[in-house]
């Protein structure tokens, strides 16, 4: 009788704990992106700052910025779209080549067509690092952007 | 004085002419697929940021993208590359520097579709390796797009692929390129 009892307790606990885990890699497995939108910037600089920053050290800069929340402050340079009408926010200033290149979160593209080239804006992203060119002047790339202040 | 005008326009005519020598674009996109028979879904991911230069003159192809730039549907699925595969916080950017290995037979001020072999070298992973692949540069009213698929075994770039999961993720991952290149403004 006693032995039956232990039996039935441990296949309880068992099937509990299964049932949690299965939950848990369930919704880990469906989890969708972070919204952007509701996220707290960790960083916030005008563009010409972080340009600087990753120009003189990238890899301290990466290590500070990688993967992080940046919000950017600068003026709108240029409004790409691209064939699917995704947009990418070009912030920086117009006299030098090194921009901010933000590409918006698709779910807010919407937001890319109310930007106009040459006003102040502050957008907000995932940072997802540099690249560095002499010739086409460096980028500092922001993904699932939102646009914060227009 | 009228001699130094036609000269003058004749010389500018010809700056033009030449000028567009380089070809580039910041929004290159990156198709990045390691989905095999055995996957229970699509493991793909995009990066619409590449940076790519093409120098017309000596066939030059050059290629940047950020690891931390290709979106994953899945958001596990985009935690797991950048920090189990790639190690993107390690090796943020992969490379590629080669050329177009058939140059001269593009003309690159005539319209049209030309296929293109492509030589070069690329860094993935911190492991920098020799690739070749076919693919195409299509010329129209002075720009340039250029397609290209080609495959990337992982394990060359010691990306492993955890025992777990080893059947259910291509060994060779099939890497798609597509840029619109504009020429540039000196």
């Amino acid at each position: 009788m006693k032995r039956k009892k232990i039996f039935i307790y441990t296949l309880l606990v068992l099937l509990v704990a299964g049932t949690g885990a299965g939950f848990y890699i369930y919704k880990e497995y469906n989890r969708k992106h972070k919204d952007t939108a509701n996220l707290k910037p960790d960083f916030s600089a005008p563009a010409a700052q972080l340009l600087g920053e990753f120009g003189k050290d990238e890899k301290s800069a990466n290590a500070k910025y990688l993967g992080k929340v940046l919000q950017v402050d600068g003026l709108v340079k240029d409004i790409v779209k691209d064939e699917k009408g995704f947009y990418t926010i070009v912030v920086g200033d117009t006299a030098s080549m090194s921009s901010v290149r933000c590409s918006i979160d698709s779910v807010y593209n919407g937001q890319g067509a109310t930007v106009n080239k040459g006003t102040a804006i502050a957008v907000k992203g995932i940072c997802s690092g540099y690249n560095a060119d002499e010739m086409l002047g460096s980028d500092l790339i922001l993904n699932r952007a939102v646009i914060e202040k227009n | 004085m009228k001699n130094y005008f036609v000269l003058a326009a004749a010389f500018m005519l010809f700056a033009v002419s030449s000028s567009a020598q380089k070809f580039f674009t910041k929004s290159g996109k990156i198709e990045f697929d390691a989905t095999t028979s055995s996957s229970p879904e699509k493991i793909e991911g995009v990066n619409k940021t590449a940076t790519c230069v093409l120098d017309s003159k000596s066939g030059a192809l050059q290629f940047s993208v950020l690891m931390k730039g290709f979106a994953f549907e899945r958001a596990l699925m985009e935690e797991h590359f950048n920090e189990n595969y790639v190690e993107s916080n390690k090796f943020p950017r992969a490379e590629f520097k080669g050329t177009v290995a058939n140059n001269d037979a593009v003309n690159y001020s005539k319209d049209g579709t030309y296929s293109v072999t492509v030589k070069g070298k690329l860094t993935l992973h911190g492991v920098t390796k020799d690739v070749e692949t076919a693919g195409k540069l299509t010329v129209q009213g002075g720009k340039v797009s250029a397609v290209a698929t080609f495959p990337v075994l992982l394990a060359d770039y010691n990306v492993t692929i955890p025992g777990l999961v080893a059947d259910k993720v291509a060994k060779t991952a099939k890497i798609g390129v597509t840029c619109a290149l504009e020429p540039l403004k000196n």
